[in-house]
This record gives structure tokens, C-alpha cells and sequence, in this order.
């Protein structure tokens, strides 16, 4: 019937099918041979990036004991998808993965249906690991990590602790993404960059996990181990001589700068703190704890250094010229001028440098102090002489941040004159803040700079940084600031009188003869701080042997009353466990370690 | 009416064996494809009736057999019983929608144990029958309203009801009939209206009311400047139509108490100037700027009113139209269309080998044997695979309109016409939607896409359609078909 040919409907009929087919070949042919973006965007599809991690770098005391090291665990992750329709023993699952077995069905049912998700937020134990794989049921896949361990469970506060990355640093630093590790605190963070290795990648087949298509993009990087300047056992011994009151110890090595121990205490054990199922919960513990353990006193308190300070007071005079050691100075139960009075505990008088160092002489500072700031042919006003009294304290290392390498140092606080311009309308001169010359009023030190002050009296006038890591696996030396001798504004002459009054202190007649150690020499000041919450707090800053000193230590306690009563004995036994090696006072440590301080004040508050 | 002339016993001799030939290799295709999607590598028994492929050939089994049968009916049965199948389909239709099941949302199916039917695919063979019955009729013209009238109620009816069944993609199909009907020579200024305000519809999700109305007047403008030849009168009109409309909206805003939009005074002096187009229009004697006027006008009103319009629709339909028109970002419902574009993408020219596409493999295309079998052809086969399937589904196409050309009487023609409709339609949408041209539809690939009940009312459709191409005798003289 082709002869009567197709009426124009019929053709016009055929040229729209026509145009129809045109529209979709034409389109297939361009997703298909033009766009190449489906090409790898099918790729992506089925292929699964899984990130390798790197185990983190472990951390060593000074003599090569463990102090952190890794345990392995697992991640579980789930896909809805490939899970088995006809269920499975939600029961044994959710022991296995450590939550109750409601929370684990409304889990998965509120996970993605397609997309891999994280099953719990913190890692399995090797264990429990083998035991799900032993189930074999589909969907559920584990991926390995480390978490911390640590075998002595000390140094809480010094080491810090591991969690997840936030949402804020994975904004701020894009080398982390969602269910990564970081250090938090201590060093830890401090050393974060060096511990965290390198993630690796590899794109796994999900069909087939253990097939030879899968492709190592990058292999992970362990973390760098580093061999911190802690002494294990010193730590651990000055922990437990610090149990029971609130405070901080810092050692230092004088000659490097190197810390031998760093005490807050309270302290905590660092495996509450390790990454799983209960680490929310003793957080909130520990955070709830009104003597706020997470609090790193050693580095942060600002306290008053109390008569330690009566150190710096001294040398500023030798250098200022207004003191010489032969100078004496009577004290008669204080010292009093106007309406002005600083009391002071019955002592022979009058009396020269050392004793007074050794005893602990207040009014002898108050006139020295004094003395440099009314030095009239230097200065025209007592306020000038204050900024230059100012800056020879800050030369100590007070009211500065020392440049460790410990992260959240704090800098203390040493007043300026626009602070006290402020506070007594400008209206004050060198008796107004007469209690600066022993360490009380507006100071703050934290235990690292007493610590500090420790070891430039020490050295005879001059600090290394105080840091605490000896070395980085793979690297020769540390920065270049941890080597560089540090020099006080007060000539090095001066100090050997400083330290007659310390020695004279602790071996002949001084305050703290309790920290005396047959053969070492051990040179001393005790501080009695005045507060204004309770009972004075009690500190002790000392070095030994008096001749190449291998130990500076602070101790602070506070409320712990008087610095012979406390920190004494405390500082005292940790000198003698580092340079001797051993304890010969056994009832003594027995005391200090079960002797318990009342807080009335760090009692929670009742709302 | 005696339909009867053909020669039965020669019946496989005068049977068109190009189409046939195209028939079998669509069907050859499909269990090919069908085997790929469901086929898993380490399954333990190959011939399990538990697989889908296995299924699929016994359909075809099934399918072929009762093709047979109906080729040996005599054609004059079907015009008999067509009104009779309609109102069983409908009835067939409302039960469904009462006593039906319920898959993937939409309750349009029937269950009798293990074969699962979906009552519209019958439906349709009974509505193709009846409609070219009706239009077969003595009185009936294509040119009047009332015989238009009657058509557009024979399908509304089961539209409506795949409506309540939540099915309305299988329902639409019925849409397709426009093609017939263009075929049949219903006036053209029917058939673009309808597909004009269709495109309309969908254009005005995606552009602001000003672009279109803009685009409208120009469209208009430009196709009566053609029409009648008068490009100076055109040239004028639209210069003092956005020339005045400029003004206005610039005196407007320069008075500080009026804030307008362009767009509502350009609207404004538009819809006014018509009253001046009419009078133009009558003075020139020009009556076809008459139902351009009226269209226009139609149109402007529509592209405000769609959104109203859109909210009739069901939620999961407003999805997929939104999805489409890539209005929303909710990647759950892009998921389909995007993995059916990405398998199909990677085929690449020649695709990744049969067995081979990663994707179907992987699970990743949602119903892949089904509704998207035709990302596995894309993915495994390539372009040059999926274009060979178009291509003979283009040939099978016009294979049926040739039939219908060639039928003698209306009946015939019309039921041929219908069948190339409804697989063109299904063609367009199916393929459309699997390379993100037309929004997902549940609808499958005709003779290609796994599902025994499809696969078996088509068949039976398109064999109805041999039969009564094999019963025409060819030797009979020629005579104009209008």
C-alpha cells in the first residue's frame, strides 16, 4: 500500500518519533562519550577511601621507660545496606560494642542507609574485635587505631590526654577531618605535631576488602616517639608525696634547663582519660572535682612566691648598689615605719645577707627593697625605681611566659606602674607596696618560675629555658632556644652571697635545716605565703649539691602552713631520691605521703 | 463490518516478519539484561526459578504462547469485545484501587501467589481497543468537539483512577494518545496548545515570571511575524510594547510613594495592548493573531498559577518533578537518577563488557533490572549498545506505524497508532529518566525491563497488532486511506 504514499500527518508522525530518539541518543552520547565527570564519579562509588591510621609516637621518661605508649583497637562502622535482612543477635552485638542493645538498634536504624557510619564514637578492644569478626555479619565493618596506655599512670596533667578532633580545628586545620585523634593538653598537644604521624589511604573494593585492587594511595606514617626530660621515678614518687594536698612540685635540671618532674596535684590516672566508653564520663568527673584536677598548676597558679622571693630582693640590691652583704639591718618583730608595719618572727638582730636569707628576716628585705626604690641619686621618684625594680624581676623569668615547650604556660603576674597608678589613684610610693620585697601583695609566680628562680641561683645567674622534652626520634637537637644560657640583669658576682644564706638556711641555722642532706650541700629558702582564703600556704625553693647543682626544685603546697612544715620535707625527699638514688628516710616519706590537708575552701559550693 | 478476509491458514506466512524479527531481538535483549542486573557471581544454582532471569524466560515463554493465540483470533473478535474489556479494565481498575497491593507506594497491583500483575498495563490493551473502537465508529469525527469530548472522557476515566492509586506515571501513558490522535488529523491548534502549556508548566518552575513573560511576548510576537509576514508591524508593536512598559515603570517609580516591579507593569501594558493587537488583528482580517492572542493570554496566566497547580500533585510526585528540575538539593532523592547517570556515563563507547559494570554489579542503580535495566545496557554495552536498543526500538516503532498506515479501516489504524504511542511514550520516559532528561517515573522499558506482567501485556498488545497487519490482505486494491 506504499503507492498511495503517507499522508503528511503520517510523515510529520514519523519525523516526531524521529526527533524524539535524536533527543535521547543525542544526550546519551553526551554522558557517555563527552563528560567524562561519570567516569570517576563511578569510581567513587564503589570504591571505599579507608584511612589508614598511623599509631602515634610514644613517649619516653629520661632514662627510657615507657611513659605512654599505644594500644591497638578497633572502629566499628556500619552500612545499613549490606546488613542481613533477616537480622541478627542484636544481644551479643551490642555487648561486643559496649552499649545496650536499644541504643544500638535505634543506632542502626538511624544511620544512612548506603553510606558507611560510625557505630560507636570510641574504639573496640582487640577482643571484642575478633569476637564480631567471628559473627561474620554483613555490615559491619572495623577499621584499626591506637589509643593511649600507660604503664605507670602517672603524669596526668603533664602528659594530657588524647580525644576526638572538634568541628572548630578541623575548621581551622584542614590536615584533620571527622573522627581523628588530637592531643589535648601536655604535652600531648605541646608535641602534637610530631606525635600524630601521617594518615594513609588506601582505596578498598568495598565488595571485596581484601582484594588486590585495592590501592595504597599513601602509606601511613608512624608518629615520632620522644624521650621526654621526666624522670619516671621521680614523678611518680613526688605524685605520691603530694597526695593529699593541693599544690605542684616542678624539678629542674639547672645545668640544661631539662625538667626532671612536674607535679599537679591533685593529679588524675591518664587511662580514665583514654579515648572510649567511659572516658565522657570520668571527664565529667574529673572536670566536677572542685580541687580541679585538670587545672595544671605547675605551669598555670599564680601564686605568691612569698618569702622565696626575698632572693630576687636581695640580688636587685647587691646590683642596684644599695645593698652589700656586711650591711645589717635590725628587726624588731618587723618591720615598722608610719602606719606601715610587716611583722616578722623572733630572730637575733640586727643581722647581715645571709642570715637574713637564712631566716627568713622580713624587715631586712623591706629596707632593701625600699632602699632601691628610693634611691634618690638614680631616680627622681620611687615609681621610677619601681619600673626598674620591675624589670630586673622580669629578667627572672616572673610575670612572662618563659618560652617552654610546654603548651598553656601561664606568665604569672608581676604588677606595673599603671596598675598601681590605677589603684591608688596615683598616689603611692615604695612603702605603699612595701610587701612586693617578700613576695607577697600583687605577685603571682607559677611553680615553674620559683622553679626557675631555683636554678638561676643555681647556676649562679643564669637559666636555660626549662622544657621538657629531651629528644624527637629523627632529630638531632632541639630548637635553638633550649641551649642558650640566659642571663638575669643582676651580675653573676652576686649570687655566691645568695647562696650562702640558702646553704646557711638549710645546714647551719635557718629555717629549712629539714631539707638537709648529709654530703650534698643542699641550699634552700622556704616561703610562707599569706592569703587571704585560709591558712598560709607553704613553699620551698631549693637546689643541691651547692657545687655543679644537679637538682632545682619548687615546691608549693598550698594552705600547707609554714614552708618548713610542707614543702620542706617534700622537696627535701625528692632531692635526696634523685641524687642518691634511694630514700633513707622511710617514716618521714610514710608521713608526708598519708599526711592529708583540710580544703575547706575547694569544698563544692551548695547552690 | 466483516473483518474476516484474512487468509488463516496462512496466517505465520502473511505475519510482518521484520517486526517479529525486531520483536524477538527486544525480548533476546531483555533477558540479556535482565540476567546481568540480577545475576550473582557465586549463586549456587543456575537455573533456580528463584532468579529473576529464569523468571523472565519463562514469561517469554508464557508471553510468546499467548501471542500465538491471539494471531490465530479472528481481528473482528477484538472489535467486538473492545468496549466489553474496557469496562472490565475498569472495573478491574477500581478493584485494584480497593482490594489491590500495595508496591512501592502505589496500589495498583494485583497478587494471585507468586505472580504479582499491575492492572493498568492490562488496562491499557482494553482503553487502546475501545478508543479505536470509538473512533471508529460511524459519526465519528476527529473535527468535532463532541467525538473529541468522548475520547478525552474514555481516558480520563482510568487516568483518574491511577491518580487515586497513587500510579499516575503508569496512567500518563494515556497522554501518549495525543500522538495518535495527531496521526488522525486533530487540529493542530489542539495538539500545540497542549504540549505549548505543558512546556510552559515546566518552564516556569525554573525561570522568574519576568524571563518567560519576556520570552513569551517574543515567541509570540516572532511566530505571528512569520505567520502573516508582517515584520514592520511586529518590529513596531514590540518597541512601543518594552519602550512604553520602560517608561511607565521609570514615571512610577520616580513618584515616591509607588514601589512596582517591571514585571507588573510590563504585564499590565501587555495584557492591555491585546485590546490593540484585536483591533489590529480584525482591521488586517488576520484570524489566526486571534488564537495567538488567546493563547498568549492563557499562558500568562499559567506561569503565575503552576505553583498552585503543583501543589495538586502528591508530595512524592512534586519530588520527582523538583528533583528534575534540580530545584532541590535533598540527595536522597537525586540518588537514583544520579547513580542511573553515573553507570551509564561510565560505559563509556563501548562499556565496560557484558558482566562487567561495576556499578549494576555493586547494587549501586536501584532497581536496575526494573524501572533502570537500561543502566545496564549503558554501562555494560556502552553507547554503541544503548544506541543499537534505541535504534531497534525506533524500528519497532515505526515498524507499528506502518502497520497502521497500512490498515484499511479506522479500527486498525487507530489500535496501531495507539501501540507506537504507548511505546514511544514508555521509551521516551523511561530512557529520558534514566539519562536525567524527564523526572523518574515508574515506568518500565517495553519488552526489555524484567516484570512478567508487563513484559506479557505487551506482548499481547503488539501481538493484536500483527494480527491484524497478518489479516489484512495485502492483495486487495489500494484505496485513499481518507
Amino acid at each position: 500500500m506504499r503507492e498511495g504514499g503517507l499522508s503528511p500527518r503520517a510523515v510529520v508522525a514519523r519525523i516526531i518519533v524521529v526527533l524524539i530518539f535524536a533527543i535521547l541518543g543525542l544526550r546519551l552520547g553526551y554522558i557517555q562519550l563527552i563528560d567524562d565527570r561519570y567516569e570517576k564519579l563511578a569510581d567513587n562509588n564503589y570504591l571505599r577511601n579507608v584511612v589508614l591510621y598511623p599509631p602515634r609516637g610514644e613517649i619516653y621518661d629520661r632514662n627510657g621507660e615507657l611513659l605512654a605508649q599505644n594500644r591497638l583497637c578497633y572502629d566499628v562502622s556500619i552500612v545499613r545496606k549490606d546488613m542481613p535482612k533477616s537480622g541478627f543477635d542484636t544481644t551479643r552485638v551490642s555487648e561486643l560494642v559496649g552499649m545496650s542493645r536499644e541504643a544500638l538498634i535505634k543506632k542502626i536504624k538511624q544511620s544512612p542507609y548506603r553510606r558507611e557510619s560510625r557505630l560507636t564514637r570510641y574504639p573496640i578492644a582487640v577482643e571484642q574485635k575478633l569476637l564480631l569478626d567471628e559473627m561474620n555479619i554483613g555490615g559491619f565493618y572495623t577499621s584499626q587505631r591506637t589509643v593511649r596506655q600507660y604503664p605507670r599512670k602517672i603524669g596526668g596533667n603533664l602528659l594530657g590526654s588524647i580525644n576526638e578532633v572538634t568541628k572548630a580545628k578541623i575548621e581551622k586545620d584542614n590536615s584533620y577531618s571527622v573522627g581523628d585523634y588530637i592531643g589535648m593538653e601536655g604535652l600531648e598537644l605541646a608535641y602534637e605535631d610530631v606525635l600524630r604521624g601521617e594518615k594513609g589511604l588506601v582505596l578498598q573494593d568495598i565488595y571485596a576488602p581484601q582484594s588486590e585492587r585495592n590501592t595504597i594511595i599513601k602509606e601511613p606514617v608512624a608518629g615520632k616517639s620522644i624521650i621526654c626530660t621526666i624522670d619516671a621515678e621521680l614523678q611518680q614518687l613526688a605524685e605520691e608525696l603530694m597526695e593529699g594536698k593541693v599544690g605542684a612540685v616542678v624539678a629542674i635540671e639547672p645545668s640544661t634547663g631539662e625538667i626532671l618532674t612536674m607535679v599537679s596535684s591533685p593529679t588524675f590516672n591518664p587511662d580514665e582519660l583514654v579515648i572510649g566508653k567511659e572516658r565522657g564520663n570520668n571527664y565529667a568527673k574529673e572536670i566536677n572535682n572542685p580541687r580541679m584536677p585538670l587545672w595544671n598548676r605547675a605551669v598555670k597558679s599564680r601564686y605568691p612566691p612569698g618569702s622565696t622571693f626575698k632572693l630576687v630582693t636581695g640580688l636587685i640590691g647587691m646590683q642596684e648598689s644599695v645593698l652589700r652583704p656586711h650591711y645589717q639591718y635590725s628587726c624588731n618583730m618587723g618591720y615598722h615605719l608610719g602606719g606601715e608595719h610587716i611583722g616578722c618572727h623572733e630572730h637575733p638582730s640586727p643581722l647581715a645577707l645571709n642570715y637574713a636569707i637564712a631566716t627568713s628576716c622580713n624587715a631586712y628585705f623591706c629596707y632593701v627593697f625600699r632602699n632601691i626604690l628610693e634611691n634618690k641619686q638614680k631616680y627622681a621618684i620611687a615609681k621610677d625605681g619601681f619600673e626598674v625594680w620591675r624589670d630586673y624581676v622580669l629578667s627572672f623569668g616572673f610575670g612572662r611566659k618563659l618560652d617552654s615547650d610546654f603548651l598553656g604556660e601561664g606568665a604569672g603576674y608581676v604588677p606595673t606602674r599603671e596598675f598601681y597608678d590605677k589603684r591608688y589613684h596615683k598616689s603611692w610610693n615604695a612603702l605603699t607596696i612595701l610587701s612586693l620585697s617578700i613576695g607577697q601583695g600583687e605577685l603571682g609566680c607559677t611553680p615553674l618560675q620559683m622553679a626557675n628562680l631555683a636554678a638561676i641561683v643555681a647556676n649562679r645567674g643564669y637559666y636555660y629555658i626549662p622544657h621538657i622534652v629531651r629528644e624527637i626520634e629523627g632529630q638531632d637537637s632541639l630548637d635553638t632556644r633550649f641551649y642558650q644560657k640566659q642571663y638575669t640583669k643582676v651580675d653573676t658576682k652576686h649570687f655566691e652571697h645568695i647562696v650562702n644564706g640558702m646553704w646557711r638556711g638549710v645546714n647551719k641555722d635557718g629555717t629549712c635545716q629539714g631539707a638537709y642532706l648529709k654530703g650534698f650541700d643542699v641550699c634552700g629558702k622556704t616561703g610562707t605565703a599569706q592569703n587571704s582564703k585560709g591558712e598560709d600556704h607553704s613553699t620551698f625553693i631549693s637546689f643541691a649539691p651547692r657545687n655543679n647543682p644537679k637538682i632545682a626544685i619548687a615546691v608549693y603546697v598550698e594552705h600547707g602552713g609554714f614552708g618548713a612544715e610542707m614543702a620542706v620535707p617534700i622537696a627535701s625527699l625528692i632531692e635526696e631520691k634523685y641524687l642518691t638514688d634511694t630514700i633513707c628516710r622511710p617514716a618521714l616519706m610514710e608521713y608526708v605521703k598519708k599526711k592529708k590537708i583540710a580544703y575547706p575552701m575547694y569544698r563544692k559550693k551548695k547552690n | 463490518m466483516n473483518f474476516g478476509q484474512g487468509k488463516k491458514e496462512s496466517l505465520f506466512g502473511s505475519v510482518d516478519m521484520v517486526a517479529l524479527l525486531l520483536y524477538l531481538l527486544l525480548v533476546t535483549i531483555g533477558v540479556v539484561a535482565v540476567f546481568s542486573a540480577s545475576w550473582v557471581e557465586d549463586s549456587e544454582n543456575f537455573f533456580s526459578f528463584s532468579h529473576n532471569y529464569i523468571k523472565q524466560v519463562v514469561w517469554l515463554g508464557i508471553s510468546f504462547g499467548v501471542g500465538v493465540v491471539v494471531m490465530l483470533l479472528d481481528r473482528s473478535l477484538w472489535h467486538k469485545i473492545a468496549y466489553f474489556l474496557y469496562a472490565a479494565a475498569i472495573l478491574a481498575l477500581l478493584a485494584t484501587l480497593a482490594f489491590g497491593r500495595t508496591v512501592n507506594g502505589a496500589k495498583a497491583w494485583f497478587e494471585f501467589g507468586p505472580i504479582r500483575l499491575q492492572t493498568m498495563e492490562f488496562a491499557k490493551i482494553a482503553i487502546a481497543l475501545s478508543t479505536a473502537r470509538l473512533m471508529s465508529e460511524y459519526g465519528f469525527s476527529i473535527a468535532s468537539f463532541r467525538s473529541l469530548v468522548k475520547v478525552a472522557l474514555m481516558l480520563i476515566v482510568p487516568l483518574a483512577i491511577t491518580y487515586l492509586q497513587n500510579d499516575t506515571g503508569s496512567g500518563l501513558v494515556l497522554c501518549s494518545f495525543i500522538f495518535m490522535l495527531y496521526r488522525e488529523g486533530l487540529n493542530k491548534w489542539l495538539c500545540i496548545p497542549i504540549i505549548f502549556i505543558g512546556t510552559l508548566f515546566l518552564l516556569s518552575f525554573l525561570y522568574s515570571p519576568i524571563s518567560l513573560l519576556v520570552a513569551l511576548i517574543l515567541v509570540f510576537t516572532i511566530s505571528e511575524c512569520f505567520a502573516n509576514r508582517n515584520f514592520k508591524h511586529s518590529t513596531i508593536y514590540l518597541a512601543l510594547l518594552f519602550g512604553g512598559s520602560t517608561l511607565l515603570f521609570l514615571l512610577l517609580n520616580s513618584i515616591p510613594a509607588i514601589e512596582v516591579s517591571y514585571y507588573a507593569v510590563l504585564l499590565s501594558t501587555t495584557l492591555l495592548s491585546m485590546i490593540g493587537v484585536c483591533v489590529y488583528a480584525y482591521r488586517t482580517r488576520l484570524r489566526n493573531i486571534f488564537i495567538m492572542v488567546s493563547l498568549f493570554v492563557v499562558s500568562v496566566m499559567i506561569t503565575p498559577t503552576s505553583n498552585a497547580m503543583f501543589n495538586i500533585m502528591k508530595p512524592h510526585q512534586q519530588d520527582r518533578i523538583k528533583t528534575f528540575l534540580g530545584i532541590t538539593d535533598d540527595a536522597s532523592l537525586n540518588y537514583n537518577v544520579r547513580q542511573s547517570k553515573i553507570a551509564i556515563g561510565s560505559g563509556g563507547m563501548f562499556g565496560k563488557g557484558y558482566l562487567q559494570g561495576s556499578h549494576i554489579r555493586y547494587g549501586l542503580v536501584p532497581e536496575k533490572h526494573t524501572d533502570f535495566i537500561f543502566c545496564t545496557i549503558g554501562e555494560e554495552f556502552g553507547f554503541m549498545g544503548a544506541i543499537v536498543v534505541l535504534i531497534l526500538l525506533l524500528a519497532f516503532i515505526f515498524r507499528l506505524m506502518r502497520m497502521g498506515d497500512n490498515q484499511r479501516e479506522t479500527f486498525g489504524r487507530v489500535y496501531c497508532y495507539i501501540v507506537a504511542s504507548i511505546l514511544l511514550f514508555h521509551t521516551l520516559i523511561n530512557v529520558g529518566m534514566t539519562i536525567g532528561i524527564v523526572p523518574v517515573m515508574g515506568i518500565p522499558l517495553p519488552l526489555i525491563s524484567y516484570g512478567g506482567s508487563s513484559l506479557l501485556a505487551f506482548s499481547i498488545m503488539i501481538f493484536i497488532a500483527f494480527a491484524f497487519d497478518a489479516q489484512t490482505t495485502r492483495e486487495l486494491p489500494t484505496y485513499s486511506r481518507f
